[in-house]
């Protein structure tokens, strides 16, 4: 019986030492073995020395065997815990490292709305449509039945190049004109491009931004079909549940017009405070309208035949709404910490 | 425009909530951009349009509302206190240029007393965010903000003659404003004068001299119409705007100034005044009515929906419209006057949508019967030029398209730059014939933020004068490294940016445009580095260059570092023919490699060796690499060795190595006649 405690607290002196040795898991199953295996596990010979006690000390010497045995199990099991829990870093290699990958450059943010926007209108049949920056006077404005004294027409406004009747597009508008002129109906186009307006630059103004305009010219096309054709942009665009609303606005160049609000996805309409809608729940988001019978003959297409919409919109302000970039003229700074976020929107 | 919810009140008889009210007025396109709580009353701020004149008064928009609501519009009642005297015995008007003012009405009231305004009219000033000076002062302002039809009020006695003639201004003559301002008037410039001299700056302001003064007694009431253009025009000149000048620039209603003098006339005699008889009202050549047909399958056709014929005449009708049917469906409608923006029958379909109301309007796709192909080469290459440009890690940058002098002189791109007229300042006063400039203003801007390297590529319009004066726009793409490429990684070094990226990515897009047979040659320009740039030439023209930037130009922009640039003119470029894009299959048999290295006299370049190999078209050479290059020991001096792979491939069968070893002959027989060459010791060329 002397001997079996001798031997036991001896066994306890290697389980101690041993275990601050372990350090994966096969050093575990060693010392398993060693102490507990089933034919040479020093328990098991412990259990073989016990046959050999009196009657009267095989009890005592059973209890105590036990009791080691549980020890050790205990022992063991928190080992196997703490070396699953560091099991991925007990490899040669460290392979939780960050890993290595080309850097792959960012797009600008304005062409990121672009081609966005470009691609749902594709999905709807729409080709895309580009045309020159500097433009004249009559493509700009006259084929657009801008009246000659329309406030458009200042030299606050547009910004004109040395020489007479020539500018820089205040719209994409002129590229509407140069398609009708060379095209026959249906016609079904986006004008996605820069325009440039006399405008000193500001947190919400800058003398040069992006603007993507639509045009449909068939016959029997209606204010329906812009309705329809509007509505499926934005919400595709935005979000399928927001709520687009439609009001009477002035345009020259269409007849009716309106102008296109959507419902305030900031505050969802809930805050009479909201400083993006200003509480009223609407947030302007387009103009739009059927085009101008006067606009249509300008370009030899028959108004009585043929009939057609159009719309525009901002790119930058729609981007920043969209994103609540506070500054327009983050777009053209081109801090590449800026350009970067969007890579991952 | 600032609207009384009060004042409307007296034309209808409006009762709906503030919401309802600012609800129905958005839907019929006469925005509220905002309102607040006044006294009693509640002012709205609404946006008009320049083609509305008509709702820049009171009367107005209570005519619109009174539409939208189907309520009765109830004209005021002016009751007139009427003397014995005839108004053209107390005054003469005579216009000069009917072109310019095309009617002048006018009523004369004698004996009024100047005296602070009643309570209810000074309120109404209040609300419209005016200070109340006087009676006389406050009933002209109440008028225009009534009706939108400015009138002016003189003093009788003070009009020498009492004659009033419409003229323009005479050379050298002057008029002293009512508000403090001499004015020099020039002879474009619409007077009212008396026999003398001039009294007012026609439709803008009137005169010191002949304005109401608490002893005035005797008062002339002018109400007219003025050519928009002129009172433009004029107020420009003198750079002051008035409520007056605002609404005749956007023109008002030519058959309104007689009620507005009329309606001056009633609440001037409230305060003692009696009126003339008789208004005087010149109008030489009355305005004809305007008349639209409208039929009823045009509002389908437009509006894609049917409305009832008894709304179409009722709205019209309560608009101000004459609606006669003259046949089934189809109306002939005489314009009122003060519907300025009506011409044509798209116009009133506008406004039956408007009062109809837009979101009644069904929401539907437009039919799609034909497509046409859609070739959108020039987009497709543009889009993936920027692919290439994102894989070799460069970030995209948009800049302005405006330049100036300085900064596009330092260029020497050698194009004349477009000139702006009325630039926003001198710093924006040129179009850029090169997007360089841009992108080194981008990297001071992002270095001095902190970034260890950058890369950057821009893809925009450059813009110069032709050689024949007209104007021109080229695609342009260009890009800029310097510094650290990459994110630090635990595992090494950065590289860092230098002409060879930047050349590697040249190579790359003109590889993947398939114009790879380019060519380079060795560039001098003020903008790079002395032999450190390259121009890239294709099918015999420049359609590029690229190098590392010369110092001064990088000291212009504050840069320190050394900045490698590059930029291609793709729309030059795209006016070339690629190479064709052929497929053909991928062959089953076995490669056969060569390395080959040669000592060469170090100044012949690399291109000219290329272009030896190239020419030879060997049969069977799928490709070759320079795989190494160097010199010094052990190669002799002014030599280097230069060392190649070639791959070898038939698409049909197993080559042999005889068949290689003629090819091989062939390469160094052509290499050995264009240069001096030798075959590096120690290495067999016919194993
Ligand atoms: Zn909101």
């Amino acid at each position: 019986m002397r001997e079996i405690k001798n031997q036991i607290d001896a066994y306890r002196k290697e389980l101690e030492k041993a275990t601050a040795r372990i350090k994966d898991a096969e050093s575990l199953q060693e010392l398993h073995t060693l102490f507990l295996g089933r034919k040479k596990g020093y328990v098991t010979l412990l259990m073989n020395a016990m046959k050999f006690l009196p009657p009267e000390e095989k009890r005592d010497a059973g209890q105590i065997i036990n009791l080691f045995k549980k020890d050790v199990q205990d022992v063991l099991d928190g080992r196997q815990k703490s070396i699953q829990k560091s099991r991925i870093i007990s490899f040669a290699a460290d392979l939780t490292l960050p890993g290595r990958s080309p850097y792959w450059g960012a797009p600008h943010p304005l062409r990121l709305f672009q081609n966005r926007i470009e691609s749902i209108f594709q999905k709807m049949g729409f080709s895309i449509e580009e045309g020159p920056e500097i433009e004249t006077d009559f493509y700009n404005f006259e084929a657009l039945n801008f009246p000659p004294e329309h406030p458009a027409r200042d030299d606050w406004d547009t910004l004109y190049l040395d020489k007479d009747d020539w500018l820089l597009r205040t719209h994409t508008s002129p590229v509407q004109i140069r398609v009708m002129e060379k095209r026959k109906p249906p016609i079904r186009i986006i004008c996605p491009g820069k325009v440039f307006r006399k405008e000193a630059p500001d947190p919400t103004h800058s003398p040069m931004f992006y603007q993507v305009e639509g045009l449909i010219v068939d016959h029997g096309i209606t204010f329906a079909h812009l309705k329809g054709t509007i509505d499926f942009f934005l919400r595709t665009f935005f979000h399928e549940k927001i709520k687009v609303r439609f009001r009477p606005s002035f345009f020259p160049f269409t007849e009716p017009s309106a102008e296109v609000d959507i419902s305030c996805t900031v505050c969802n309409q809930k805050d009479d405070n909201c400083r993006v809608c200003g509480g009223s729940g609407w947030v302007e988001i387009l103009g739009a309208g059927m085009v101008d019978p006067q606009v249509l003959k300008n370009v030899n297409i028959d108004p009585e035949k043929y009939s057609g919409f159009a719309f525009g919109m901002g790119i930058d302000r729609t981007g920043m709404f969209q994103y609540q970039i506070p500054d327009l003229r983050y777009f053209f700074d081109n801090d590449l910490r800026f350009i970067r976020k969007f890579s991952r929107q | 425009m600032k609207i009384s919810v009060n004042w409307l009140k007296d034309h209808i008889d409006l009762e709906v909530d503030p919401d309802g009210l600012i609800d129905a007025l958005n839907n019929i396109g006469l925005m509220v951009g905002g309102w607040e709580a006044f006294e009693d009353d509640i002012v709205l701020d609404i946006e008009t349009y320049a083609n509305r004149p008509d709702t820049l008064g009171h009367r107005g928009i209570a005519r619109e509302i009174a539409v939208k609501f189907g309520l009765p519009f109830k004209e005021l009642e002016l009751p007139l206190d009427e003397s014995s005297l005839e108004t053209a015995d107390l005054v003469d008007i005579q216009i000069l240029n009917e072109d310019l003012c095309p009617r002048y009405t006018g009523l004369v009231v004698k004996g009024v007393r100047i005296e602070s305004s009643p309570e209810w009219l000074q309120k109404r000033l209040r609300s419209m965010n005016l200070k109340p000076v006087n009676n006389v002062v406050d009933v002209s302002n109440y008028v225009l903000f009534a009706t939108a039809q400015p009138i002016h009020t003189f003093d009788l006695g003070k009009i020498a003659g009492n004659r009033i003639i419409v003229r323009k201004a005479g050379k050298g003559e002057s008029l002293l404003a009512l508000d403090g301002s001499l004015l020099e008037l020039d002879s474009e410039m619409l007077v009212i004068a008396d026999e003398s001299k001039p009294v007012a700056l026609a439709g803008v302001i009137g005169g010191m001299d002949s304005s109401v003064t608490d002893s005035t007694t005797d008062i002339f009431i002018e109400s007219a119409s003025f050519h928009p253009g002129s009172i433009r025009s004029s107020a420009k000149k003198i750079g002051l705007q008035t409520d007056a000048s605002y609404r005749f620039e956007r023109h008002t209603d030519i058959a309104f100034p007689p009620l507005a003098a009329k309606m001056a006339a009633s609440l001037l005699c409230r305060f003692g005044g009696k009126v003339s008889k008789g208004l005087l009202d010149v109008y030489p050549a009355p305005a004809k009515t305007k008349t639209v047909v409208l039929r009823r399958h045009r509002i389908r056709g437009l509006l894609g929906l049917d409305v009832e014929d008894g709304f179409v005449v009722e709205t019209l009708e309560s608009l101000g419209f004459l609606v006669e049917e003259k046949q089934p469906h189809i109306w002939q409608l005489k314009v009122p006057s003060f519907r300025i923006d009506i011409e044509r029958e798209a116009d009133v379909i506008e406004e039956i949508a408007r009062f109809y109301g837009y979101d009644k309007i069904p929401t539907q796709l437009p039919p799609m019967e034909e497509l046409e192909p859609i070739h959108d080469e020039r987009r497709n290459r543009i889009e993936s030029l920027r692919q290439v440009m994102f894989h070799q890690g460069y970030d995209e940058v948009v800049n302005l398209s405006f330049t100036h002098p300085e900064e596009e002189s330092l260029f020497h791109t050698n194009r004349r730059p477009v000139v702006i007229r009325n630039p926003i300042s001198t710093r924006a006063s040129l179009l850029r014939t090169t997007l360089s400039g841009g992108l080194l203003q981008n990297i001071a801007w992002n270095r001095n933020r902190g970034a260890e390297g950058v890369q950057l590529f821009e893809m925009s319009k450059t813009y110069y004068r032709k050689e024949n004066d007209s104007y021109g726009e080229d695609e342009t793409l260009a890009f800029a490294a310097t510094g650290l490429v990459g994110e630090d990684h635990w595992q090494g070094a950065r590289i860092k940016a230098d002409f060879f990226s930047l050349k590697g990515t040249c190579e790359a897009l003109m590889s993947n445009l398939r114009y790879a047979a380019c060519s380079f040659m060795e560039l001098e320009h003020e903008c790079f580095l002395k032999g450190a740039a390259l121009s890239i030439h294709y099918k015999g023209q420049i359609v590029g260059c690229l190098g590392e930037v010369n110092p001064p130009v990088l000291k212009y922009f504050s840069i320190k570092e050394k900045v490698w640039l590059a930029e291609l003119n793709l729309t030059r470029l795209f006016a070339k023919q690629p190479q064709p894009f052929m497929f053909s299959p991928i062959s089953r048999f076995p490669s056969i490699e060569r390395d080959l290295s040669i000592i060469i006299d170090k100044d012949v370049v690399f291109q000219d060796i290329r272009e030896v190999i190239d020419r030879l078209s060997i049969l069977n050479l799928e490709k070759y690499v320079l795989v190494d290059k160097f010199s010094g020991k052990p190669v002799p001096d002014g030599k280097a060795s230069l060392s190649f792979r070639f791959v070898f491939r038939h698409s049909s069968k197993t080559l042999l190595a005889e068949d290689i070893d003629i090819c091989q002959k062939q390469i160094l027989a052509a290499l050995r006649s264009a240069f001096k060459i030798h075959l590096r010791e120690g290495e067999s060329i016919d194993k």
